[in-house]
């Protein structure tokens, strides 16, 4: 269960660096909406669309594939739910994402990829990158409707 | 997780039902299930997205691939039924006009 405090609902937990993470995150956001029924379902679309676009983008980015030790890798999700907002933080240690927000626009209507970063945008109130400390964190903030 | 039936109406139409979420793990197998199907020569394909309770944008991006293959072989695939939740992604995407969901399977190749 997640974990109640005063600031709201906590979930951290440590992911595996490969496409079985989003299963992960979707059960995840599943204990979420569980705990808290109030979440209405369009916020919830929209939240949970973000986070697991940012999470495909980091197991298939972050990491050169025969490089490094797998083991080495980390992955975390952070989840929290208040009254007002839903927020994730994902943190990597991959290495440090060559994207601009600022300039991720959605491709032409044929294109099979490269819609992640403008979809992610287009559903969430805000979205965030930077490198701190040899690490990218991705912040999600979505504001809940009210209901 | 999710679950991919198919089968084929006496008219010849393909239908594609995934169950569950249609995220990049699945995308894949979306993917190499609508290549097979063009290649044994469905090129008329509808994909009902009544049981879909997730789309992610590599997901989307299998049913686009689907549907330009489609369209070359001189079929078309149509999509049926979304549920909110994949609506919501045709419409930030902008895909929605494109992809023009029917409200239902078995007309989805009238008009």
């Amino acid at each position: 269960m997640p974990d109640p405090t005063p600031d709201g609902l906590h979930l951290d937990q440590s992911m595996p660096t490969t496409p079985d993470a989003v299963d992960l995150a979707h059960e995840q956001l599943a204990r979420l909406w569980a705990a808290d029924g109030d979440v209405l379902p369009a916020d919830r679309v929209r939240f949970e669309l973000a986070v697991i676009e940012i999470l495909g983008n980091i197991v298939e980015h972050a990491w050169i594939a025969d490089e490094g030790s797998p083991s080495e890798r980390r992955l975390t999700l952070a989840l929290t739910l208040t009254d007002e907002r839903l927020e994730a933080v994902l943190g990597d240690n991959g290495r440090p994402a060559s994207i601009d927000l600022s300039s991720a626009t959605m491709p032409g209507a044929d294109a099979e990829s490269g819609r992640g970063l403008a979809l992610s945008l287009a559903a969430v109130d805000s979205l965030d990158y930077e490198r701190v400390d040899g690490r990218n964190l991705w912040r999600i903030r979505c504001d809940r409707a009210p209901a | 997780m999710i679950e991919i039936d198919v089968f084929r109406r006496p008219d010849g139409v393909a239908v594609v039902v995934p169950q569950g979420r249609l995220n990049m793990v699945a995308a894949r197998q979306m993917k190499d299930l609508l290549a097979i199907l063009l290649e044994e020569g469905s090129s008329r394909i509808v994909v009902d997205l009544d049981r879909t309770t997730f789309l992610d944008s590599s997901g989307l991006g299998a049913l686009i691939g689907g549907l330009k293959g489609a369209r070359q072989a001189g079929g078309d695939l149509r999509i049926a039924r979304p549920t909110p939740e994949v609506l919501t992604v045709f419409q930030l995407t902008n895909m929605d006009k494109v992809l023009r969901p029917r409200d239902d399977v078995e007309s989805a190749f009238d008009a």
